[in-house]
């Protein structure tokens, strides 16, 4: 089945900003709110961003929900970006209704939690979703750095090609397939679910935050046995930062562990390509298709 | 360590305690469709091995000495005392000592030394088949749930979740009775006793009788095993779950996981054992507790369920009949889990 677009933005055209998971204070977004006017866009903050929730969500499911399928419903609201991860999008997944989105498809944009929103829509609608940098991304000289900048060409419709260097583990070899991906963690709690990706065919990417190695080596071997890591088209590996050991030191690089769970693989895999929590974080279309190229001379991946 | 005053007084908890069973049957039992292996005998063996963490030779004295204590056998495996990383030996180590105990007729139950992790690495080249021709139990939780589960979905054989080598005190004279208790309910459980289990009273309880094999294990490595053949079906069946050092939010996350993927709407009943949890970042308050998670969670439902009950990573363990029918009564005042495969008149008084 093919996967639907949604189209670029115009100028003058509105992006609503929404909270569908974590709490996440106005301020922080603030230079995100500013520099999209900048680029040629109207803003339309919602209530969650800087809600007067004291807890750890930006308001409750229902709030949450409620402004999500407001802004997806909205025939003015061209684009939605998320403005934060955290944890939150698999409490209210599965009461968005998405019979007007599909009828006029548009940009959601996000990444980490929202990972579980992009593979729901993907699996559900067929419609490309939008894996790039969230408001917090603008701050500390962000808005002009490569990731954002790499999300404002995308929602002006530039075709993208990214690059990433030589790495010792990487197999070389092209491929031409749909991008599906995101956050390891969200992928494996996807799998059983309503929003389980299928990965067949595809140019999958990885990246995580904050986990634990023989975490990271769970969920690989439960991505692998799930057939997750079979027949794909080909791997591309992001950043896993903030990495955590245990007492015993799990005594393998994360770079080592995903080489050890995918074994011979058929298809061309990348190490160090810039998707992660960290400052390299590029804008990827979720269902779209790419090229991608793995070679002596490093790794070009293009729409 | 004081071991001779240990073993002196566990000989004489043996000697009030229960008969061991005199008349086990020694081929598989299977009670609606449910294999369960030959309940053991004094001078059966159980093998030791370490299908996941390492341990050393040192760390499974006490165990060893107390399950001889008991009558039983011991057969150190391989792996036993090997270490690769975080594992007791390679894959293929581990996976070969596993294997050749489960082939070994000789060998009437493997207890794991211990979980840690690394199951998941070996599961699928292990070959259960014989299993049919010399059923045994396999002992074990935390990571070993993916055995547990593994052989409750393939094969429906079951098997004993309880407490591992690394859980048997050097000195049984300052072990609190809790844990004392909670190893020795390993031995009633492979002798054939039908198993009886109380939870305290917890007000957030929803009460209720429910009848079925009793699944789980760890719920972080229950979520793992989703979409892979170890994962568990988990309609008609009374679902146990344990977990330490989850975040709320993740807790909260694999509880909507059991949801999303058709885990908690036919169950029979919930059994919730012990959550260490760990506290949340500043800023980060998730402010629901496990029991407000669990009760949103089970709330468009209308089976029992219980909060506290004794299986987890902590003191109080008990010994759980994996994939063997249970009656769970979960009313005011009092919880009960029963082992409904064995009648109640064979019940030893005083066990």
């Amino acid at each position: 089945m093919p996967i639907i677009i949604p189209p670029c933005l115009q100028p003058g055209d509105t992006i609503g900003i929404t909270c569908p998971a974590g709490y996440m204070p106005l301020e922080k977004a603030q230079t995100c709110i500013d520099t999209l006017p900048a680029w040629g866009y109207r803003v339309k903050v919602g209530a969650t961003l800087g809600s007067p929730s004291e807890n750890y969500f930006s308001g409750t499911d229902d709030q949450r929900l409620a402004e999500l399928q407001q802004m997806l419903d909205d025939p003015a609201i061209k684009t939605i970006l998320c403005a934060r991860g955290g944890y939150g999008l698999t409490r209210i997944v599965d009461r968005i209704d998405l019979a007007s989105f599909r009828q006029s498809p548009k940009w959601v944009i996000g990444f980490s939690d929202i990972t579980l929103l992009h593979t729901h829509i993907l699996t559900r609608c067929n419609i490309a979703t939008l894996h790039a940098p969230m408001a917090g991304a603008f701050n500390d000289g962000g808005a002009t750095g490569p990731g954002v900048e790499s999300l404002r060409r995308v929602l002006a419709g530039e075709p993208q090609t990214y690059q990433a260097p030589v790495h010792p583990f990487n197999r070389q070899g092209s491929a031409t397939g749909p991008l599906v991906g995101g956050n390891l963690a969200l992928l494996a709690h996807s799998i059983g679910s309503p929003s389980e990706p299928d990965t067949r065919g595809s140019i999958l990417f990885l990246e995580d935050v904050g986990e634990y190695l023989y975490n990271i080596d769970r969920m690989l071997h439960q991505l692998q046995r799930a057939g997750k890591l079979k027949d794909l088209a080909g791997l591309l590996i992001g950043g896993f930062t903030e990495l955590k050991d245990t007492t015993r030191p799990f005594g393998a690089s994360v770079e080592a562990i995903i080489r050890d769970v995918i074994g011979v693989t058929p298809y061309p895999v990348s190490f160090d390509f810039p998707v992660s929590h960290g400052k390299e974080n590029v804008a990827l279309k979720i269902g779209a298709t790419y090229r991608l190229r793995v070679g002596s001379e490093g790794t070009v991946l293009q729409e | 360590m004081n071991r001779k005053n240990f073993l002196s007084s566990l000989l004489t908890i043996g000697a009030a305690g229960p008969v061991l069973a005199a008349s086990a049957p020694a081929k598989t039992q299977t009670i609606t469709g449910v294999n369960i292996p030959p309940y053991l005998r004094p001078g059966d063996t159980i093998g030791i091995t370490c299908p996941a963490g390492n341990i050393t030779a040192k760390e499974i004295v006490p165990a060893v000495q107390q399950i001889e204590a008991w009558g039983f056998r011991i057969r150190v495996g391989d792996t036993v005392g090997k270490k690769d990383a975080i594992f007791g030996g390679t894959d293929a180590e581990r996976a070969a000592d596993l294997q050749q105990m489960i082939n070994d007729p000789g060998i009437q139950a493997i207890l794991c030394a211990r979980g840690g992790y690394g199951a998941v690495h070996i599961i699928d080249q292990l070959d259960f088949s014989s299993l049919a021709n010399h059923p045994k139990w396999i002992i074990g939780f935390s990571d070993i749930t993916v055995i547990l589960c593994h052989l409750h979905t393939n094969g429906n054989w079951t098997a004993i979740h309880s407490k591992m080598c690394n859980s048997f005190p050097d000195d049984w004279t300052k072990a609190e009775p809790a844990q004392v208790d909670s190893i020795l309910s390993i031995r009633k459980a492979l002798s054939g006793e039908r198993m009886q289990y109380k939870a305290v009273p917890n007000t957030r309880n929803r009460y209720g009788r429910a009848e079925g094999p009793l699944v789980g294990g760890n719920l972080k490595t229950i979520e793992s095993l989703a979409g892979t053949r170890s994962d568990i079906d988990t309609a008609g069946k009374i679902l146990f779950v344990e977990d330490t050092g989850e975040y709320l939010y993740s807790i909260d996350r694999m509880f909507w996981h059991l949801q999303r993927t058709g885990k908690l709407d036919r169950l029979a009943g919930l059994v919730v054992g012990g959550f260490k949890i760990k506290p949340d970042d500043p800023g980060e308050e998730f402010e629901r507790t496990l029991y407000d998670i669990v009760t949103e969670r089970v709330k468009a439902y209308n089976y029992p369920v219980c909060f506290d009950f004794p299986v987890g990573h902590q003191k109080e363990n008990y010994a759980l009949k994996y994939g063997i029918p249970h009656l769970l009564d979960v009313r005011d005042g009092e919880v009960t889990l029963t082992d409904s495969s064995i009648p109640a008149a064979t019940h030893i008084p005083g066990a």
